[in-house]
């Protein structure tokens, strides 16, 4: 399992390391731009710290062998678990849920970890399993690991990040023995109970304000002055970048704050203004290029719980990228969640980096007997 | 999902390939369709977004009277204002601002203010609010969005109701006059004259106003921020001041004449005849135009336009009433110019005259014997006139009428001149009214039947008799004097009617206008408002039904300075009321003399009021 200095620069997956390096740096240029001189400005410096602690766990993740992470998983997840019903109490309720734990100065949300330690734990749940024998029982056994965390966000209450354990779910789904065709029978057939789900929803659980985007998304021109000025605005904000952008701190729609949340949730959004067609094709192409080489380690990894890693990494990634930039584009209703390595906050930068250096990681030992 | 030996592996991985190529290409081409296919549209979107266009408002000019008395000025004042082009809940922005400002607008009121503006997304709520309400809009902008607090300018009138129909007033542009005016500017704010010479002269009054682009954030809050240079942002036209105007008015006449009329109601005009200018324009009852400088309130509006008295008439030129006796001296002037009658004519007055089958009395029930033009005039005889007026025949009347500008507009500037009635046989057939009546034409010779005059019509003739037959344009604007029209008329038929109308003066019915060093040339009237029978006591009537009383006239005789014309409605014969009331403007004009004070005796006062009056004086005591 241990591998030398020199295998690991030669086997090491620099491709993903330069566009994680990337992604970040230019995610912290952005977050300045969308707080330079407003109240939010020390944001900006202080993404700076989080990104720096983010490159520093993102090394962790990728130095010490993704086995031992994996060993520690079931204790990962145990400690997250605690961390979720910690928060449910000790708490502090921000924007109408629970979902930050502070530890004097410092805060987090317990819900970003949690997602990295329900990878690991499911891990090790399969990785002593013979080839093959990921079935219907197996698949419920990893549900139910995932599901635990989940219900604990959901009850915070935070909709949103609860939802991106839907990807893990489905990564432990994908993982099965099952050909591709029935999975993606099964996934249908789960979209149609959600939707009917959801309108039973519709007359019990939806808070209004949910209703109203939901709402706002199939009409935008409903309630104009709640969060359909949001979408207004944030079309606004990408369609005025145009081909080149309107140049670094001169957005308008970021800078007079016509842009709602430009530093977390709408950070495309600044990228589109100030960036324009260019830059903002530029970042998705990064991302392409990331999530099409997580699906290249996927095929060289030497084992399974290596695999798996990659695949819950490529999941949670390509999840937030879908509903996040879908949102800023208008695409997909209002959902609040950010941005992977470009949206401002500690928490989530760290657990998407976590994932990216265990993925970077599975690649550079992909020799290791 | 083992690479080597599980043939699901590759299926699956190809899939995933094809999810992320595809959620790529499904964001690239959004971003394509926004920013480069419709990234122009929504940089404009984007640009109205963060700037604002402020209206640089321009004050409107000031009005003075002859002496430099501002009789009109602006003064800072707040408004409420709702812009419904911002986002938000009108209903809710209602509730908001009735409970922060403690106002009680109900929705419809609010959606009259809305419909009353010629801006249509902006509305007028409140005027002259406090200025502490400035703060209170910005504190609460999260509730009150759509609101803001503007600052304007605003008319005073510091005078009050003093000379309000020659000054006028002003009032929020409509959306009819924003059309014939054609000002597009999108200021709620406009103010137009809508009466006077406010609106005469509103062209020159109005000026022009400014823009300037302002960059806003999405609070609506001006931000400079240097590092973003905008396209657009700046000023775009500097706004152009209305030009300050001087009338020809002078306020200390207009007060003693006002306050002469007391508890009545009616008219009276002083002119420079040589210019035209106008010295006291009064009509009386009067009106603050102060309360209009407001968005005028219902009540107001209806306690002015249902006051029996007629505040509103404007009644130097919207009042036409019978000319009376003041009519007199143009009958027998029209008579001695055509021929038909010489300074010598006599007739026999035995207090009536029978006419067609009819007895047209005279005033004097014992007649006065033989009369000859000069007495005529001298005692108001009506024989002498209904024979004089079937001699000259109503043709020549209206042809001499309209040399002298009767039955038409004197031109003045104000707005909303009526042209009085200058009858003729053509006049009366194109209204259906039949034929012409030689006995008509015996009515019309002592003022009477259809004739009407307006007080400045009647005020035009004496002044052009005045000028020996020069007729100028009465002006309250100060500028060039403007000649109408030169009637060519004899010096001695103007010799009988000045001997004449300066005997009514000394030893006839203007007696209370005789004053000493001073020769007054003027004739009083009666205009009839009822035919009461003649020889009724007109003081026992009933005030409504009692007779108009004219004075008119000019002075001193020889280059007259003043020409004056005094309507008391209701006043009972013309001689006293009108008379003393013209006796108080000629002292005040050619002894500077205030009612109730002594006139200053040789050197009458220090700052005369009036340039002219130094002139009256010199040229005119003689």
């Amino acid at each position: 399992m241990r591998q030398t200095l020199r295998q690991s620069l030669l086997f090491g997956d620099q491709v993903t390391l330069f566009l994680y390096l990337a992604l970040l740096a230019f995610g912290t240029v952005m977050v300045r731009s969308a707080t330079f001189a407003t109240k939010y400005g020390a944001l900006g410096d202080r993404q700076v710290v989080y990104a720096l602690l983010a490159a520093a766990v993102f090394a962790l993740a990728l130095l010490v062998p993704y086995q031992i992470w994996v060993d520690y998983g079931y204790l990962l997840y145990a400690a997250a678990l605690a961390a979720l019903v910690l928060v449910l109490v000790l708490g502090r309720t921000v924007a109408g849920s629970k979902s930050w734990l502070y530890l004097g100065p410092f805060g987090f949300q317990p819900s970003e970890f949690a997602k990295v330690a329900v990878a690991l734990a499911c891990a090790n749940a399969i990785k002593d399993l013979p080839d093959k024998a990921i079935e219907g029982r197996q698949v419920a056994f990893l549900w139910g690991i995932i599901a635990l965390p989940a219900v604990l966000t959901f009850l915070q209450p935070d909709f949103g990040t609860a939802t991106t354990f839907l990807p893990l779910a489905g990564a432990a789904l994908y993982f099965s023995r099952y050909p591709l065709g029935r999975i993606l029978k099964w996934a249908g057939m789960a979209v149609l109970a959600v939707l009917l789900l959801f309108a039973l929803g519709w007359f019990t659980f939806l808070k209004p304000y949910q209703k109203d985007r939901i709402l706002t998304f199939v009409n935008p021109a409903h309630d104009p002055k709640g969060a359909g000025y949001q979408v207004a605005q944030a079309r606004i904000a990408v369609g005025s970048g145009e081909l080149t952008g309107k140049g670094l701190h001169s957005g308008t729609q970021n800078r007079l704050n016509f842009l709602p949340a430009p530093h977390t949730d709408f950070i495309f959004g600044v990228v589109a203004e100030e960036t324009g067609f260019v830059g903002s094709v530029g970042v998705l192409l990064a991302f392409l290029a990331l999530l099409a080489r997580f699906l290249s380690t996927l095929r060289v990894a030497r084992d399974a719980e290596g695999r798996f890693l990659v695949l819950c990494g490529f999941a949670v990634i390509l999840y937030h990228l879908l509903v996040n930039v879908g949102m800023v584009l208008g695409l997909l209703p209002t959902t609040g969640l950010p941005l992977p390595f470009l949206s401002y906050g500690g928490s989530f930068l760290i657990s998407m980096s976590l994932f990216a250096g265990l993925a970077a990681n599975v690649r550079m030992r992909r020799f290791v007997p | 999902m083992d690479r080597t030996d599980d043939p699901t592996f590759e299926p699956k991985v190809l899939f995933l390939q094809f999810v992320a190529a595809a959620v790529f290409v499904l964001f690239a081409s959004r971003l394509f369709l926004l920013q480069v296919m419709e990234g122009s549209f929504y940089r404009t979107l984007s640009e109205n977004n963060y700037t604002r266009t402020i209206v640089l408002r321009s004050p409107r000019g000031v009005i003075a009277d002859r002496n430099g008395k501002v009789l009109c000025r602006n003064r800072i004042s707040f408004s409420l204002v709702l812009d419904t082009a911002k986002e938000g809940s009108l209903e809710r922005t209602v509730a908001s601002m009735n409970r922060i400002l403690g106002l009680s607008m109900t929705m419809e009121e609010v959606q009259a203010a809305r419909k009353r503006s010629a801006v249509p997304s902006l509305a007028v709520l409140a005027r002259d609010v406090p200025p502490a309400w400035v703060q209170k809009v910005e504190v609460h902008q999260d509730e009150l969005k759509m609101l803001r607090i503007e600052m304007e300018l605003r008319r005073e009138y510091p005078y009050g109701s003093l000379g309000s129909h020659a000054i006028g007033y002003v009032g929020l542009l409509s959306e009819k006059e924003a059309e014939t005016l054609r000002i597009r500017e999108l200021d709620p704010f406009i103010e137009v004259g809508k009466a006077g010479v406010e609106k005469a002269a509103n062209a020159l009054l109005m000026g022009e106003n400014g823009k300037r682009t302002a960059q806003v954030n999405a609070m609506g809050r001006e931000v400079e921020d240097p590092r973003l240079r905008l396209p657009g942002v700046g000023v775009q036209r500097e706004p152009v001041p209305g030009r300050n105007i001087r009338l020809n008015l002078d306020v200390e006449l207009q007060q003693i004449l006002t306050s002469a009329f007391g508890e009545e109601t009616g008219a009276a005009v002083f002119m420079n005849p040589n210019t035209g200018e106008i010295l006291a324009w009064v009509s009386v009852p009067d009106y603050d135009p102060n309360l209009f400088s407001h968005t005028i309130s219902p009540k107001d509006w209806q306690a002015l336009s249902e006051d029996p008295r007629h505040p509103l008439l404007n009644r130097p030129i919207q009042g036409a009433y019978p000319a009376g006796s003041t009519f007199k001296p143009f009958v027998a002037l029209v008579g001695m110019e055509e021929g038909l009658l010489t300074p010598g004519t006599t007739f026999y007055c035995p207090g009536a005259w029978e006419f067609g089958g009819h007895v047209f009395h005279c005033w004097a029930r014992g007649g006065h014997g033989g009369v000859d033009p000069l007495t005529a005039i001298q005692n108001s005889c009506n024989v002498f006139f209904y024979r004089a007026g079937d001699r000259v025949g109503i043709e020549r009347i209206a042809r001499w009428g309209a040399l002298f500008g009767l039955g038409q507009k004197t031109g003045v500037d104000l707005p909303s001149e009526m042209a009085g009635t200058l009858p003729s046989d053509e006049w009366k057939r194109a209204r259906g009214l039949g034929p012409w009546y030689p006995g008509e034409t015996l009515s019309v010779s002592i003022g009477q039947g259809y004739l009407t005059v307006t007080p400045l019509q009647l005020l035009s003739f004496y002044s052009t008799l005045a000028t020996g037959g020069k007729r100028y344009q009465p002006r309250l604007l100060q500028g060039e004097p403007r000649l109408l029209s030169s009637v060519d008329v004899s010096a001695s038929s103007l010799e009988v009617l000045k001997e004449g109308l300066q005997r009514v003066v000394t030893s006839g019915t203007g007696r209370a206008c005789n004053i000493p060093g001073l020769a007054v040339c003027a004739k009083t009237g009666t205009a009839q408002v009822v035919a009461a029978s003649a020889g009724v006591d007109t003081k026992l009537l009933d005030k409504s039904i009692r007779d108009h009383a004219w004075f008119a006239g000019f002075a001193p005789r020889e280059n007259p300075q003043v020409a004056f014309v005094i309507l008391v409605e209701h006043g009972g014969h013309g001689g006293d009321m009108g008379a003393k009331i013209a006796r108080l403007g000629l002292e005040y004009l050619f002894f500077g003399k205030k009612p109730g004070e002594e006139a200053p005796a040789a050197e009458p006062s220090t700052a005369p009021p009036l340039e002219a009056r130094a002139s009256v004086r010199a040229e005119g005591a003689g």
